[in-house]
């Protein structure tokens, strides 16, 4: 019988407009976020080893300093704490190096067939960005996980295997092949094994996981340390320009790949930013709407609206009707946007696929949290608003 | 609810005039449960107002209003909602209907929150205030006086303490009127609540044992 009465005066073109906006609104919110979401993973993760806001830092040295300084090439202690200190830095971890000899051969039927000195390095685990369970380490463990730059499987293929007549290998086949690793130092030579779990584009090292470094450096070479030649370092804004500046004035370079994904990946961030700016003034401007058509209704009932309080209705009882009608209207919105976003996700997608063929399925999670959080907040703020206005005419 | 305190209480309205006289404003009244009290006065001296003032509607005036010594400013809307409807009745000058709404919807809508009232003496009352046949016509159909009897049932469709009526028998013929008096005089005494009724004139006939002039 409320219902009744408090329909009266209500505006369906009005509900219909301020749909419409809200929709619009939350459409260009949601599909700004989700096509962000699904295409960052495309710069991001393309070699899956290190996050995108992750810089590796060495110095510049001249050949002349090269040849003649080259225990001037490590960061010391007091370098690293400045750099630590920047405002760009968020993280920040040392490359180690392995401090004994290292080398390694593969073998066919238990002949040793093709053999080479190596060296391995590190970095602290929460650099590594690899999703892959095989990138643990433990004493007990039989092998040791190796990550491998692209580039060197490029060298062996196209150059070495090409002028030696030497069958080409793929990723797949090298992750299956067992290296026979010897370590030798601090009067030992041991033979365990590794084996290759991932190729990385932007590391130009041969890296083991942090733990199997502690383990070997404390076993092979106790008691040597040397200084870090690379530092890895987490930024929040890539693009910074206190980063060149400050890398320039102390003559440290940048790997420029990195910066370049970053560039990338960081410009996505900006236009997503702009368009989901863009979403929020419309949709800020529906919901003024919702505001200004409810007000109108509230007024233009107030009498009855009076009448029902002066009887002993509460203000709890009166307000709901017109509260039910906005989270009606704002849940079918949120309902149709995720309806319109999934149906657009599935035209994109495609597109982006073949554009990015290694890019990972992704998820609607996200993006139907934030829809369903926009939903929680608009009708929040329209309970307390009308519930306020319905107060107020009670004076 | 045992009592109503008026403590120097004078509507923001009259603050200009030099001199007011009357028995209840910028005077400390007390109105106690199951006494009828009658407040008579001239138009425009503020009936409606101190009806409004009673029951949480309007707050323009200097002084306090005790509701058993509390002060009335001091409660929330849930408060008032919940005096109007288990402490408070009002019968309203203007009646304040629903127009779209039939005879029968209009009191129903009251009795549906308060359940007081079951729907056999709902009809009861109807028909003993001459209106049994209107009940399922819309009361923005029926004559003044018509509507005035279904406002008196609607306002008794709740338990009070106090019921105040706002010139009750404006438009009703003395029959009527009676009828309208023993309802309303048998239903307070049953609960034990005061009247407090108002008039310009012609008032309802009722035993009262205190004549207040505003």
């Amino acid at each position: 019988m409320i219902w009744r009465l408090l329909r009266q005066h209500i505006s369906v073109v009005q509900l219909v407009g301020f749909a419409l906006a809200n929709l619009i609104g939350t459409l260009i919110i949601l599909l700004a976020m989700q096509f962000y979401l699904d295409l960052a993973p495309a710069f991001t993760t393309d070699d899956g080893i290190l996050g995108n806001d992750y810089l590796i830092v060495s110095k510049t040295f001249t050949t002349i300093e090269g040849a003649s300084r080259t225990d001037n090439s490590g960061f010391d202690a007091k370098e690293i704490q400045d750099l630590a200190r920047q405002d760009f830095c968020r993280e920040l971890g040392s490359f180690t190096a392995s401090n004994y000899e290292v080398s390694c051969s593969l073998g066919i039927d238990g002949m040793p067939a093709f053999g080479t000195e190596m060296f391995f390095e590190s970095v602290p685990d929460a650099f590594v960005d690899t999703h892959t369970e095989q990138w643990r380490w433990t004493e007990q463990s039989d092998v040791v996980p190796i990550i491998l730059p692209r580039t060197y499987l490029a060298l062996y293929n196209f150059g070495f295997a090409q002028s030696r007549q030497l069958p080409k290998m793929n990723e797949g086949l090298i992750t299956m092949i067992e290296l026979n690793l010897t370590l030798a130092g601090n009067g030992l030579r041991e033979r365990m094994k590794g084996r290759v779990v991932a190729f990385s584009n932007r590391l130009n090292t041969i890296l083991v996981p942090q733990s199997f470094m502690t383990w070997s450096n404390d076993r092979y070479a106790p008691g040597v340390s040397s200084e870090p030649t690379r530092l890895i370092v987490k930024v929040g804004n890539p693009t910074d320009a206190a980063i060149p500046a400050y890398t320039e004035s102390h003559g440290y370079e940048i790997q420029d790949n990195k910066l370049a994904a970053s560039r990338t990946t960081f410009m996505l961030k900006v236009i997503a930013a702009i368009i989901i700016m863009v979403g929020t003034l419309i949709s800020l401007l529906s919901f003024y709407i919702l505001m200004l058509s409810i007000y109108l209704l509230v007024q233009k009932n107030t009498y009855k609206l009076q009448n029902l309080l002066l009887i002993g209705y509460s203000t709890r009882s009166v307000s709901l009707p017109y509260q039910l009608l906005t989270i009606f209207i704002n849940a079918t919105v949120m309902i149709l946007s995720i309806a319109v976003i999934c149906f657009a996700r599935d035209c994109y997608m495609d597109i982006l696929w073949q554009l990015f063929p290694d890019m990972p399925q992704g998820s609607m999670l996200y993006t139907m949290l934030l829809a369903m959080l926009l939903f929680l907040l608009v009708s929040a703020v329209n309970i307390v608003a009308i519930r306020r206005k319905i107060e107020l005419i009670q004076h | 609810m045992e009592s109503i305190i008026f403590h120097s209480v004078l509507p923001n309205v009259f603050a200009a005039e030099p001199k007011v006289c009357s028995e209840v404003w910028l005077k400390d009244i007390e109105l106690r449960r199951g006494e009828i009290c009658l407040v008579e006065a001239e138009s425009g001296t503020g009936k409606s107002t101190m009806c409004s003032y009673l029951t949480g509607f309007r707050h323009d005036y200097s002084g306090k209003i005790l509701f058993d010594r509390q002060d009335i400013n001091s409660y929330t809307h849930a408060k008032w909602a919940q005096i109007r409807c288990r402490h408070i009745s009002l019968l309203f000058q203007e009646l304040r209907l629903f127009p779209e709404l039939t005879a029968m919807e209009n009191v129903e809508i009251k009795n549906r929150l308060t359940g007081f009232l079951s729907r056999k003496r709902i009809e009861e009352m109807f028909d003993l205030l001459g209106i049994g046949e209107k009940r399922d016509v819309r009361t923005g159909k029926m004559s003044f006086g018509q509507q005035q009897r279904v406002a008196m049932i609607r306002a008794l469709a709740q338990p009070f303490d106090f019921i105040l009526l706002d010139e009750p028998v404006s438009h009703l013929d003395d029959k009527n009127s009676q009828t309208m008096a023993t309802l309303i005089a048998e239903e307070a005494s049953r609960q034990g609540a005061g009247i407090i009724s108002t008039s310009i004139g012609r008032h309802m006939p009722l035993p009262y044992n205190r004549v207040l002039k505003l």
